[in-house]
């Protein structure tokens, strides 16, 4: 915490410090001599009185002149620093002294003039090396490296496919895309947000592929950001989305490196974080959410079959529950006879209406859901077996809720957990709370309703200017191939058409070979 | 192009579905009640005489690229004249949305909601429709562009009548005589009311001039097809004798049958007609809205939205007797004839005769 802390001062005395410094440095020239040490006092003045901000004085072996060094102990590598800096100073020879020692300043490190950057170069991890020519510094950039290791990310696993995952460090994950689109066109640019916490975001776009007017968007917007701290990928999530309000998802969000280069490719653009595994990928519409990387390495009419599941899980999620309301509550005649009497028998001795049933299980699922994500996985699996064997069996015994409704409820949740996002999956769990009252209070009417309601709002929902629910609405038929099924890799000879790209036609003649 | 503007194929489905509403499930009770078994030959002749109002229509919005009828009534009776107009189509289009609202009503309380109030199932509809309205004509197209495919489950749903069918029992053909099937095909006319809606949507469509003339009829045209096949199959289910106690003759055709899975398709059916009802009357709110903004001078019709609807709500639980309602029907019925099928042909006559037109369109 400390060190969110401390840029704060920065913040409120670099500026005079930093005017002081020049008229220093101007004035030193004509008058009397700056010594090294009342540069370093104007440096780390800003920073208070923190401990591990290291300053080492060493004097060279052949004159006195000394040679400072500035550092931030926490964040840099110290072996770095010795192996780097210190050690060849030391093997400098004892002849031509200055000579060799400019040399080596010159070619092993970067020579700075501007005093002002002194604390932000300080702050990104590098160590500042002054002299007794107070007209200019060096530094050199000596990370301490604190990343775990490229791992599958737990929340997107997949079956067949690459398996890393994007981690805490932005050099690394963009090194990911690029390893993926070795191509000159990849474009990326560093944007900086909150004023104290100088989060570094990466814009990545493919220049010739992507529609510039959504990039300037999406740039624009990220730079009209203006906060003192960004912490989370959620904070520029929520600042550049197009409608705050909606239930559902505009950005999409993914660990996959893969996912990220598959949707660069289309013409799309990407933002990678600092500190962060997650990337954001947009201008994405409904469908990209029900996209996943192993439907692209199944044989494509399997994919297509699971593409089309998850679409329709969408439904079931949503309304299932909702649709069993209103036919027991008021459209008790939509019964098969056969199955009428099984149905009335499960629901007689029940004491409440369906809508509190629905409710109930509905709240017990979301507490499970909740309550494992937070345990480790051996008392998870403990809670599951609890919450749902025990409660679910009980439950019914008890009387409390009819068989059908936990069966009912537990198709709902796993049709809820098939969305391959879990940002989507979390929608469609909240959308059928008001599908489930509507239903109590008007039956077939109010689900009717709510659908209309939820299309329409699909339908003017815009993405940085693309529409949301395309290929749906906007209808375009051509751009199903990748939407609610996945045509043969052959066939993608279109990038869709909502993200109004540069290129719209894909070089995809994968089996030449077969056409002689 | 605008934000706003729409496509060809958009203006389609907007005609389309504004078409296709309420009157599906009464269209063969009402037809038969005047022209008997001959009320298909009606239909036909109704679906004849739209293409001319659709003709006249056409032209009238292609005098004045670009404005909608509420721009178009000022420019050719002059301004006082053409408020009076405005006033009277904002006030006409607003009673055909209350029609719709109130037939909604009526087969919504006797065949799903029992006992909930009248008031609630009109409030629902009309409020939907101000969220529905606030938008642009492109959104709404979009939206009714991808509610028409359940169309598809309708006439599938129909089409199962065909296993139980009496071909004989629409003949013999013309018997009621030439004046009863003219005078059923105003009845015919009511049912296929939407395409008056091209009075305000024509502005948003921009493409060829040509081609938005044979968008307008081929939607006509669909629906006159689409009605004809559901006239002709419930005549050809029920008895001549049958038809007469059955005002929704399309709702007591799926109520017989079942399914091993379902027990009652009227129910699935009235659900997927809800839909149908519903883009008919946020068209003609959006219009009626439009109208509001030309006549206060708003500067968005969103601002006017709610008051239209609650307007039409408002009216719209006033008739609560079936025969109240089937009076309202009638004198609605009359005016929709008069303003959205013959004045469009006089207005043209007028802009003619009084050489209006806008500046830069082709004189023909």
């Amino acid at each position: 915490m400390t060190f969110f802390k401390k840029p704060k001062k920065l913040k409120q005395e670099a500026a005079p410090v930093h005017i002081e410094e020049k008229g220093v440095n101007t004035e030193n020239k004509t008058e009397e001599k700056t010594t090294i040490d009342d540069v370093l006092s104007q440096v780390k003045k800003p920073f208070g009185s923190t401990d591990d901000l290291v300053t080492q004085i060493i004097e060279l072996p052949g004159d006195e002149s000394k040679l400072a060094f500035l550092y931030i102990e926490s964040i840099i590598d110290k072996q770095l620093v010795q192996s780097q800096i210190i050690n060849p100073v030391f093997e400098i020879s004892h002849e031509n002294v200055q000579e060799s020692f400019d040399q080596m300043m010159n070619l092993a490190l970067k020579k700075q003039t501007d005093f002002t950057k002194a604390q932000s170069l300080l702050l990104q991890s590098n160590t500042l090396v002054f002299t007794e020519d107070t007209s200019c510094f060096y530094s050199l950039a000596t990370p301490v490296k604190t990343e775990r290791d490229i791992t599958e990310p737990d929340n997107e696993t997949i079956i067949r496919g690459a398996h890393d995952g994007f981690i805490e460090s932005l050099s690394i994950n963009l090194a990911l895309i690029r390893k993926r689109l070795k191509t000159p066109k990849l474009t990326i640019k560093y944007l900086r947000v909150g004023n104290e916490t100088h989060t570094t975001i990466a814009l990545l776009y493919v220049d010739n592929i992507a529609n510039m007017d959504y990039v300037k968007e999406v740039e624009r917007r990220i730079r009209s950001i203006e906060a003192d701290a960004v912490y989370t990928p959620g904070n520029i999530e929520e600042s550049i989305e197009d409608k705050p309000f909606s239930f559902f998802p505009q950005i999409l969000s993914t660990e996959r490196p893969d996912r990220v280069a598959a949707n660069l490719m289309e013409g799309r653009i990407a933002l990678v974080y600092d500190t962060s595994p997650t990337a954001h990928v947009m201008p994405v519409n409904f469908f990209t959410f029900y996209q996943s990387v192993d439907d692209y390495n199944k044989r494509w009419i399997i994919g297509s079959f699971f593409r089309s599941i998850r679409l329709f899980s969408f439904f079931i999620a949503m309304g299932l529950p909702a649709v069993y309301i209103a036919i027991v509550s008021f459209h008790f005649e939509v019964i098969p006879f056969g199955l009428i009497l099984l149905i009335k028998s499960s629901l007689e001795d029940i004491p409440y209406p369906p809508l509190f049933e629905a409710l109930l299980m509905e709240l017990t699922i979301e507490l499970i859901r909740e309550a494992s994500i937070r345990l480790p996985t051996r008392i998870g699996s403990t809670i599951a077996i609890v919450g749902g064997l025990v409660i679910g069996d009980a439950v019914v015994k008890a009387g409390l809720v009819s068989n059908l409704m936990i069966i009912v409820v537990a198709i709902t949740a796993i049709a809820a957990y098939i969305v391959p996002s879990n940002e989507m999956s979390a929608a469609v769990r909240i959308l059928r709370f008001p599908f489930m009252i509507a239903a109590a209070t008007m039956g077939f009417l109010g689900i009717i309703f709510g659908i209309m309601i939820l299309l329409f709002h699909l339908c003017r929902l815009y993405t940085f200017g693309a529409p949301y629910f395309a290929p749906l609405a906007p209808f375009k038929w051509k751009d199903f191939k990748d939407a609610i099924i996945r045509v043969p890799f052959w066939m993608m000879n279109r990038r869709p058409q909502d993200l109004q790209t540069q290129q719209e036609s894909l070089d995809n003649q994968t089996r030449k070979w077969d056409k002689s | 192009m605008s934000s706003q503007s729409i496509t060809h194929r958009q203006l389609f489905f907007l005609i389309f579905q504004t078409q296709i509403g309420v009157g599906v499930l009464s269209l063969p009770y009402s037809l038969f009640v005047k022209a008997k078994t001959d009320g298909w030959i009606s239909l036909m002749l109704a679906g004849i005489f739209i293409q001319f109002s659709l003709l006249a229509i056409w032209k009238l919005c292609n005098r004045f690229p670009k404005s909608t009828i509420f721009d178009i009534l000022p420019k050719i009776m002059g301004k006082p004249l053409g408020f009076v107009f405005n006033f009277i189509y904002t006030l006409h289009f607003a009673f055909i949305s209350i029609l719709i609202l109130a037939l909604y009503n009526q087969v919504v309380g006797k065949w799903i909601l029992f006992d909930t109030p009248h008031w609630v199932i009109i409030f629902i509809m009309a409020f939907t429709g101000v969220y529905f309205i606030t938008s642009t004509p492109r959104e709404m197209a979009r939206f009714f562009t991808i509610v028409t495919p359940l169309l598809l489950i309708l006439l599938g749903l129909i089409l199962y009548a065909y296993t139980d069918l009496h071909l004989l029992y629409i003949f013999p053909v013309g018997s009621v005589g030439v004046s009863n099937i003219i005078r059923s095909s105003s009845d015919a006319m009511v049912s296929l009311l939407g395409f008056d809606v091209a009075l305000v949507f024509l502005a948003y469509t921009s493409g060829a001039s040509n081609k938005k003339l044979k968008v307008l009829s081929f939607a006509s045209l669909s629906v006159t097809l689409i009605y004809l096949f559901i006239v002709v199959t419930t005549y050809m289910y029920f008895n001549p004798l049958e038809i007469v106690i059955v005002p929704e003759p399309v709702l007591y055709m799926l109520k017989a049958f079942s399914f091993t899975v379902i027990e009652r398709t009227d129910l699935i059916f009235l659900s997927i007609w809800i839909i149908s009802v519903a883009t008919s009357f946020i068209s003609y709110l959006y219009v009626a809205s439009k109208g509001l903004q030309t006549l206060f001078k708003l500067k968005k019709h969103e601002s006017a939205a709610p008051f239209i609807a609650l307007f039409c709500f408002l009216i719209a639980i006033i008739p609560n007797e079936k025969l109240e309602i089937l009076t309202w029907n009638k004198y609605i019925s009359m005016t929709s004839l008069l303003f959205s099928g013959i004045a469009p042909i006089f207005l043209l006559l007028i802009a003619v005769i009084r050489k209006k037109q806008e500046k830069g369109t082709a004189s023909s």
